[in-house]
Formats: structure tokens, C-alpha cells, sequence
């Protein structure tokens, strides 16, 4: 009897499969559910976008983005000392859930990777760091931001172990901002070698993604070099980079510095990709879902600062300028992580399914109607793991401009790859000190409309 | 049927296990107890450092001198204490753990810090309108530091896999203010294994 009602089940092929096809577009993955906070995103309201994260419904094993998305959005609204609490709270779910889970493992393999706690990319742990280091600059703590370019150090190094070959285990900016931060400090010799550090990394990102060396960097390399004693090196770098030392030395005596870093538009978003098929012989279905990067491009090419003196006598003065560059491309890091990541995660996918169809097969063997509903959890469970931190820029830009020491009124102008101004924002006023340097950093979250709805 | 029995008590004992391991647990413990959770500066690290680094300084030669040469004790004031490790070590409570070791000592006139000092001149500026002539407090009549105690927290980290060596040093000078001369350098180390657990549950 029961033989039969099987064989009648394992039969049942359009009807029930079309039903399974109709309920999977109702589960939602993880960058599905962030529209409301994306919404807020696209219009640059930040606080709407911390309402709507606050709303969000999340399980114990997406904490690490919960507190990254908060500790950004906080960092967006000056909020920079609650920002880095976040920001710790994160760190420390990076080194609880280090260590491989038995069970998590277990439920990914037979679930799916979604299941486990999710600890962040590379390059989103190195972000951490570096944003709790910019946070602690705009709160002029330079021993706070020291520390955590240490910690970063120590986080580099640990990739490199793991993977001494790979780009990937190098960081470009985290290396320059070490260096900015060094040289404030006026730990020279640690600043050459930060800088050193960067420009090498910039050169091996440059070979896999196209990133340019920034030329704010190729200055600073010649400037250290000349400071600490190094002139065979410096003179290197001048003929490489066609610079000269006298030129970049004109009229900074006396001066501070303003390091500007802009966020420019929003990080890729992970996505999923499903194949399904119908095994002919057992008549269960098989779907393999796997992720992918999905890029959500910025109108916004480079941004312009302006910085105009406030003293009555200087205001006929024209206005200092400098134009943003880019020095970190978090869009293709993330996805050139990924695809390094691809291999691993196409081969857990495809030994999930041979797990899936063996329970299903099983079940089947002792009773029809089980067999089908194993099969269809397992189809319906499968889903790709689109966890990624979404509030992450697309790129960070950064402009370093000298000026004499005063106070100055500050506004940028965001302009497109055509050279036309997308936006102009007040930036209020700032105060430069001698031989200081003072940090400003602006963001702008809204995106080209490629986002699906 | 015994096997049922036991099955059931194994899975009753399971459960008491389960549910009672995931109540919060608080228990009070000395405070000068070591404890060592993830490795990093503590508590018991601030206290041990500063202990012995003050036990140090006034075991050297340089106090003696001063004492017989000046007929008093020495007055210090601590400086600047830099954390150059890749921790938020909080200087403060290390500052104070070496003031109280200080103190304590009975062997130094200690001198407030100049944040301290700049509320207890404006307290005496107050004092010199408001407080009766018998109780005000004259101004400049402080007690000038003899010396400045200075100094810095470093941390080289060596690691492997999961496994991380942290080596701390802690440098403190004392300086002379009179002359600049450095009196005493004392330095203490700390070496910790830590090792991370690969694998959880």
C-alpha cells in the first residue's frame, strides 16, 4: 500500500514542482531583506536608514553586520565615539566565532551556508580597523587611531600567513592611512615604511583590478624618503614617478593639512544565482544556489574641495582646491574575493545536493510522502549565503591639500564621469594647525537606480 | 525496560545540563585575583607592572643620594605614559595603579597632576574671596616636583596559525626636572602564549 502511494508521489512532477517554484521566490535571502535600509540609503537619509535597521528582524548569526551596518550608519550622522563601540562589539564576534563550528558546519552541509555565523570577508574585518581608525581621527584621538592600525598590522599579517600569494593579502589603504597616521605622529621611519607597504600593495591590486597609484602617495614616498635619509630612494621614486622633490616642497613651510576622505556610493551586493533540475530517474528536484556580485554603480566620479579662508583680509584670496582620487576600490575587492572564494563554495554547493538527494532518496524508500517532503525542504532551503556588509562605500577617495594655518570655510562638489557637478555641500568650517593634520571625511550613499526593487 | 530507564534519566540530565548552561552566571571574585580571559592587558597586568616597577625605582641608588644629599624625601610627578601597543589600553588606571603604588610606599612626596593642580588653584583663587582669613590657603606655597616620571606601553605580536606570543614592554623614566637627567629607567616584561581555540561546537 505504501509501496504504491510512493511511486504514485515520486510521480508527481509539474504541479508540485510549479508550487516549490512559486514558495522559493517567497523566502527571502539576506540582501533581499535589506530594501528598507537601502531606501533610506538611496535618498542619503541615514537616520531613516538606522530606523529601518533597528526594525530589521536578524538572527544571533548575522550579528557581525548588524553592528557594521549601525556602526557606518552612526559614523554617517558624527556619530563617531558610538560608532566605534559597534565597531568593537564586531571585532569581538571576529575572534568568538574564529574558531570552525562543528554544528554550524554540519547544517551548512546539509542546509545551507547561510546557517553559519557570519564573521565578514577579509576585506570587510580589515574595513573595521580602518574605520575605527578614521573614526578616532575625526575625534582628533591620533593614539586611538594608532591603535587600531596596529591591530590592522596584526590582521594583514594574519592573511599573508594564510595566504602569502594572493593580492588579497595585502591591503592598499590600510597601508597609505597607516602611513597618513605615522606621519602625523612623526614616527617617520614607520611612516616610510607604511607608505613603502602601500605602494607595493597598489601595485599588486593594480595588476588584478586596475587601480591606479595614487598620486598623493607617489609625493608622500618622495617627501619621507628625503625626511628619514633615504635620498638613493627618493631619488628612485622622483625619475619612476617623474615628481621633484624642490616642487613638492613650494610653499608648505608653515602649513597644516587637511586630509579629506570621501566614501563615494554603496558596496556591491551579493545575489543569487539558482539552478534547478528535475532528476529523471528519481523524479526529485535539485537546485544548486550559488552567489554573486552584483556592482551598484555611483554617478559620482571624483569630488572636488574647496577650502576658502574666513579671515576678512584673505577673502579676496582665490580658493585653495584639490581633487578627490581614489585609493581604496572596495567594489572590486569584494568581488575579486569572492571569486577567489568561488571553488569552495560551487563545491560545498554541489556535495549539499548529493547530501540532499540521498536523504530524499531514503525517505523516499520507507515512505512516498516523506520522500517528497525531505525533497522539498531541501530545495527550499537551498539558498545562496548573500551576506555581505551593505553600508560599506563602493570606493573610498581621498584628498590631501596644504594650506597655511587659520580657519577656513570648507564645501565640495561631487561631479560625474563627464565632469558635471552632481551636488554641492556646505562642509562648515575647519581649523588648520601647523605642522597637524586635520581630517574631514564626507558620504554619499545614493546610487545609480540598478537596484532591483 | 532498564535500558528505557536509563535512556530517559540520560535524557532529563541532558536537558537540566542544557537549560542550566545557558543561564547567565555571575560570581564575585577578589579583585586581586588573576584572571586571564582572552590574553589581552587586564586589570592584574596594571597592577603586577606598577607594583614592581615602584618597588624597583626605589631600590636603586638614585634615591638614596637624593635623600642624603637633600635631607628629604624626593617629590615626583607622573608625566605622560604613552600606549604605543595595538590596544585600547587604558592609561588612566595604569597611571593611578603607579600613583598608588607610589603613595603607598610612604618614601615619595607625590605631586598632583597638572589637570589636578588647576582645579585646586581655582579652588584657592575661590578661597582667597570667599573662605575666612584663619581657614584660606595662601597661594604659591606648592610643592615643586623634583622629578617626572615618563613612559610607554609597546607590544610585539609573534603568531602562527591560531596560536599568538604577546610581548609586552612597559618603559618608565624617571627624569629630573632640575637638569633633565635621567635617573632611573626601569623596564618590565610580559610574555603571553595565547592559544585560540580551531574549533567550537
Amino acid at each position: 500500500m505504501l509501496m504504491r502511494e510512493g511511486q504514485s508521489l515520486r510521480t508527481i512532477p509539474a504541479i508540485a514542482m510549479a508550487g516549490i517554484f512559486l514558495v522559493l521566490g517567497g523566502c527571502a535571502t539576506y540582501s533581499q531583506s535589506f530594501r528598507a535600509v537601502e531606501r533610506n540609503l538611496l535618498k542619503n537619509d541615514p537616520t531613516g536608514a538606522l530606523q529601518a535597521l533597528e526594525k530589521q528582524p536578524r538572527s544571533s548569526r548575522d550579528q557581525f553586520l548588524y553592528v557594521c551596518n549601525k556602526a557606518m550608519l552612526l559614523r554617517m550622522l558624527g556619530k563617531f565615539k558610538q560608532s566605534n563601540e559597534e565597531i568593537k562589539k564586531a571585532k569581538a564576534i571576529v575572534q568568538k566565532y574564529s574558531a570552525i563550528s562543528v554544528s554550524e558546519q554540519t547544517s551548512s552541509f546539509i542546509i545551507n551556508d547561510a546557517t553559519r555565523t557570519y564573521i565578514g570577508s577579509p576585506v570587510e574585518q580589515i574595513m573595521l580597523n580602518v574605520y575605527a581608525a578614521l573614526n578616532y581621527l575625526q575625534m582628533n584621538d591620533l593614539n586611538g587611531a594608532r591603535v587600531e592600525i596596529l591591530q590592522e598590522d596584526i590582521r594583514l599579517r594574519a592573511l599573508m600567513q594564510d595566504d602569502p600569494d594572493s593580492p588579497l593579502s595585502v591591503d592598499p589603504f590600510a597601508r597609505y592611512l597607516s602611513g597618513i597616521i605615522y606621519e602625523d605622529l612623526g614616527e617617520w621611519s614607520d611612516a616610510m615604511i607604511a607608505y613603502r607597504k602601500a605602494y607595493q600593495a597598489y601595485q599588486k591590486h593594480a595588476a588584478l583590478y586596475g587601480i591606479a597609484i595614487p598620486q598623493q602617495l607617489k609625493r608622500s614616498l618622495i617627501r619621507m624618503a628625503d625626511k628619514v635619509g633615504l635620498y638613493n630612494e627618493r631619488r628612485k621614486y622622483e625619475q619612476e614617478f617623474d615628481l621633484h622633490l624642490a616642487a613638492l616642497q613650494k610653499g608648505i613651510q608653515n602649513t597644516g593639512e587637511l586630509v579629506f576622505i570621501f566614501n563615494n556610493g554603496l558596496a556591491p551586493i551579493k545575489r543569487e544565482s539558482s539552478v534547478q533540475v528535475i532528476e529523471p530517474k528519481s523524479g526529485h528536484m535539485i537546485r544548486i544556489s550559488l552567489p554573486y556580485y552584483e556592482k551598484r554603480n555611483t554617478p559620482v566620479a571624483y569630488a572636488r574641495l574647496y577650502l576658502q579662508s574666513v579671515r576678512p583680509h584673505l577673502k579676496n584670496v582665490p580658493k585653495l582646491v584639490t581633487k578627490t582620487e581614489k585609493v581604496e576600490d572596495i567594489s572590486s575587492l569584494e568581488i575579486e574575493t569572492l571569486k577567489s572564494q568561488m571553488a569552495a563554495i560551487t563545491a560545498r554547493a554541489l556535495a549539499r545536493a548529493v547530501a540532499k538527494d540521498k536523504l530524499s532518496d531514503e525517505a523516499s524508500q520507507r515512505n512516498g510522502l516523506a520522500g517528497l517532503i525531505v525533497n522539498i525542504a531541501g530545495v527550499l532551503t537551498e539558498r545562496a549565503d548573500t551576506r555581505s556588509w551593505l553600508t560599506l562605500p563602493a570606493q573610498i577617495q581621498c584628498a590631501r591639500l596644504k594650506a597655511p594655518a587659520g580657519l577656513y570655510s570648507a564645501h565640495v562638489e561631487l561631479l560625474d564621469h563627464n565632469n558635471n557637478i552632481v551636488l554641492r555641500r556646505n562642509l562648515g568650517k575647519i581649523k588648520l594647525t601647523t605642522g597637524h593634520n586635520d581630517y574631514l571625511s564626507f558620504r554619499w550613499t545614493s546610487i545609480e537606480a540598478t537596484t532591483r526593487n | 525496560m532498564l535500558i528505557r530507564k536509563f535512556k530517559l534519566a540520560a535524557l532529563a540530565i541532558f536537558i537540566i545540563l542544557a537549560v542550566t548552561a545557558c543561564a547567565t552566571q555571575v560570581q564575585r571574585v577578589a579583585v586581586n585575583k588573576d584572571i586571564d580571559l582572552s590574553g589581552a592587558w587586564n586589570d592584574t597586568d596594571s597592577r603586577m607592572v606598577s607594583e614592581a616597577m615602584i618597588k624597583d625605582m626605589l631600590d636603586r641608588p638614585w634615591f638614596r643620594n637624593y635623600a642624603r644629599k637633600h635631607n628629604r624625601q624626593p617629590a615626583v610627578i607622573v608625566g605622560r605614559i604613552r600606549n604605543l601597543s595595538d590596544e585600547h589600553i587604558n592609561v588612566r588606571t595604569f597611571v593611578s595603579d603607579i600613583e598608588r603604588a607610589m603613595i603607598n610606599s610612604g618614601q615619595i612626596n607625590f605631586v598632583a597632576s597638572s589637570n589636578q593642580r588647576k582645579e585646586i588653584r581655582s579652588e584657592r583663587k575661590d578661597q582667597d574671596i570667599n573662605a575666612s582669613e584663619s581657614t584660606r590657603k595662601a597661594m604659591g606655597q606648592e610643592m615643586g616636583a623634583d622629578f617626572m616620571l615618563k613612559g610607554s606601553i609597546n607590544t610585539i605580536v609573534d603568531m602562527e596559525g591560531k596560536t599568538q606570543l604577546r610581548y609586552y614592554q612597559i618603559d618608565l623614566n624617571l627624569i629630573s626636572l632640575a637638569n633633565n637627567r635621567m635617573v632611573w629607567l626601569g623596564q618590565k616584561k610580559i610574555k603571553k602564549l595565547i592559544k585560540n581555540s580551531r574549533l567550537r561546537f
